[in-house]
């Protein structure tokens, strides 16, 4: 859960972190990782045995394997299926509940120890249930992911309508807008950067969802290859595994960064 | 005051006059507006103010800072329900916006998400322009408000005074025929609010829309308006009002020499000086 951030400072985030995407940042970053896994694969030789951390030249040449034996793609797109499955589920439901909450406040209260209960619920625990009641395939993975991600929505979306400057809604109302032109000129775009920056916080929390319950129950995944792994005392499959994590986690929210910037140009 | 407000009505009329053989545009009657504070009491900030606009009539406010001037804007076009009195458009009782009723807001109020064009176009879609004719008006207020090219700006990008101009170009691009402009030039340059002043006479002059136009600058209110009312401090009431004896056209520079422009100028300034 270290990677929930408050919701009510989501936006905020998205315009910060748009600058540490930026081209001219990328030749540093390329350099500050680079010099990070030469730290490690010569901390491997001088500091601590292999065996316990493994080491990046060890780690690429299993990654090479796995590529070849066509491995690396199984738990790849498995796990991808799983977190993005999970993912557009939580988006198509929490995006509509949010607005459906903001827009009835008495709704909103009545239902709010329940949303922040379970908001507050660590859910990784409940991937044993979902293995129990789902199987142990893709789908116990993607409620997995969705369970995680949900609230990220519906909490966001609910915010940035909160947000909207009632003066913008006056303004429309003394013009006699009605109701639909209302909810395209000013609600949508306005909750556009909040489902934005909830598809950046939940691209990590949906990962999480499926890797959880690959190591719960599963035959296949990235999660499953770590666990696995792990069982095995292979610690340069276990890195290997969380490595690919990582790069996929990295490519989608540049993804998404990519995306912001060309749709949200009036930031 | 009383007497001196009938004194000042009683003067002869102006060159252009407003047509006040027909019914009021809107009309005040004995408006009171409460807001419950914090701790369960009321706040009176209008109590009891009457007050008529005439069709095509151009009407400014003045008073002090929290008076109540934007409140009663609010009751005129339907966003805020009064406590006491009556409110009428159009001969008709407010319940919720009137139609042809345009605010322009103290704060501009634009969409961020919108660039200047389309901000103003909001304007054009929701009035009574047909379609076809919006990108036209759109340009020929671009080019009156002199935000030729910013049409595809954002708002983040403007200074406060072209905000400003784009919220005025989204009122009149609505075309309502009675416009409430709250402090609409505040954020202008000497130079500009003139300008905006000479643009705003010259639509109003050519359209005959009435106006209610809050602002703080005693100079403007007399330079533009046919009647200039004067509120008290809250809880607000009329403690003045003045027909600005001005033929139109008006010339806003020269015309701050006329004898009739210092003397109300003045008598403004003591109205809003006295404690009241
Ligand atoms: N929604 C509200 N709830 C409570 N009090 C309010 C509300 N709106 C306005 N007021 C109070 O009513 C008074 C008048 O407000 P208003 O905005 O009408 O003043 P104003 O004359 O426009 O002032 P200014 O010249 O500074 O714009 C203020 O004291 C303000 O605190
Ligand atoms: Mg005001």
């Amino acid at each position: 859960m270290a990677l929930t951030r408050t919701p009510s400072d989501a936006p905020d985030t998205v315009i910060r972190r748009k600058s540490s995407w930026s081209s001219s940042a990328v030749p540093a970053q390329a350099a500050l990782i680079f010099v990070l896994l030469l730290l490690w694969e010569l901390a491997s030789y001088y500091l601590y045995n292999p065996f316990w951390g493994s080491r990046p030249s060890m780690i690429a040449e299993r990654l090479w394997e796995l590529a070849v034996s066509g491995h690396l793609w199984m738990h790849t797109s498995t796990t991808l299926q799983e977190a993005g499955a999970g993912l557009l589920l939580a988006a198509l439901l929490g995006v509509p509940a949010g607005i459906g909450l903001a827009r009835a406040p008495r709704l909103a209260r009545l239902l709010d120890p329940v949303i922040m209960g379970l908001y507050g619920l660590p859910r990784v625990a409940l991937a044993p249930l979902f293995i129990l009641w789902f199987g142990i395939g893709l789908f116990s993975k993607i409620m997995m992911s969705f369970t995680m991600v949900l609230f990220i929505f519906i909490l966001n979306v609910m915010e940035g309508i909160r947000t909207i400057d009632q003066d913008q809604l006056d303004l429309m109302k003394s013009m006699r807008a009605g109701r639909l032109y209302v909810v395209w000129t000013v609600l949508l775009p306005a909750i556009v950067p909040w489902i934005l920056a909830s598809f950046r916080i939940g691209v990590g929390l949906a990962l999480i969802g499926a890797v959880v319950g690959e190591l719960i129950g599963s035959n296949r995944g990235l999660g499953w290859y770590v666990e696995s792994s792990g069982g095995q005392l292979d610690t340069t499959g276990v890195f290997s595994g969380l490595v690919v994590l990582m790069i996929l986690a990295m490519v989608a929210n540049y993804l998404i960064g990519f995306i912001e910037r060309k749709i949200i140009k009036w930031r | 005051m009383a007497l001196m407000t009938s004194q000042r009505e009683a003067k002869t009329g102006p060159v252009v006059a407003p047509a006040y053989a027909s019914p009021p545009r809107a009309e005040l009657k004995g408006l009171r507006i409460s807001f419950p504070l914090p701790d369960m009491s009321m706040l009176e900030v209008i109590s009891g103010i009457s007050m008529s606009v005439a069709e095509g009539e151009f009407v400014a406010v003045v008073g002090p800072s929290g008076s109540g001037k934007s409140t009663i804007l609010r009751a005129l076009c339907g966003l805020l329900k009064p406590s006491g009195g009556e409110v009428t458009v159009d001969g008709k009782p407010v319940s919720g916006p009137p139609p042809g009723v345009g605010f322009m807001f103290q704060k501009d109020a634009l969409l961020p998400w919108r660039t200047v064009a389309g901000n103003i176009r909001i304007g054009a879609e929701l009035g009574s322009v047909p379609a076809d004719q919006h990108e036209a008006r759109i340009a020929s207020l671009i080019k009156l408000l002199r935000l030729e090219g910013f049409e595809n700006a954002w708002p983040r990008q403007l200074s406060g005074g072209m905000r400003q101009r784009v919220s005025l170009g989204r009122l009149l691009a609505y075309q309502p025929s009675l416009m409430l402009m709250d402090e609409p030039f505040g954020a202008l340059d000497y130079q500009t609010k003139i300008a905006m002043g000479r643009e705003l006479l010259s639509v109003w002059e050519a359209e005959r829309r009435s106006i209610i136009f809050v602002t703080h600058d005693i100079e403007e209110a007399v330079t533009l308006a046919d009647r200039v009312v004067v509120f008290s401090a809250r809880p607000a009431r009329i403690i003045a009002d003045y027909k600005v004896d001005i033929p139109r056209p008006r010339h806003l520079r020269a015309m701050r020499s006329d004898p009739v422009f210092t003397q109300l100028t003045e008598a403004i300034w003591s109205d809003l000086a006295m404690p009241s």
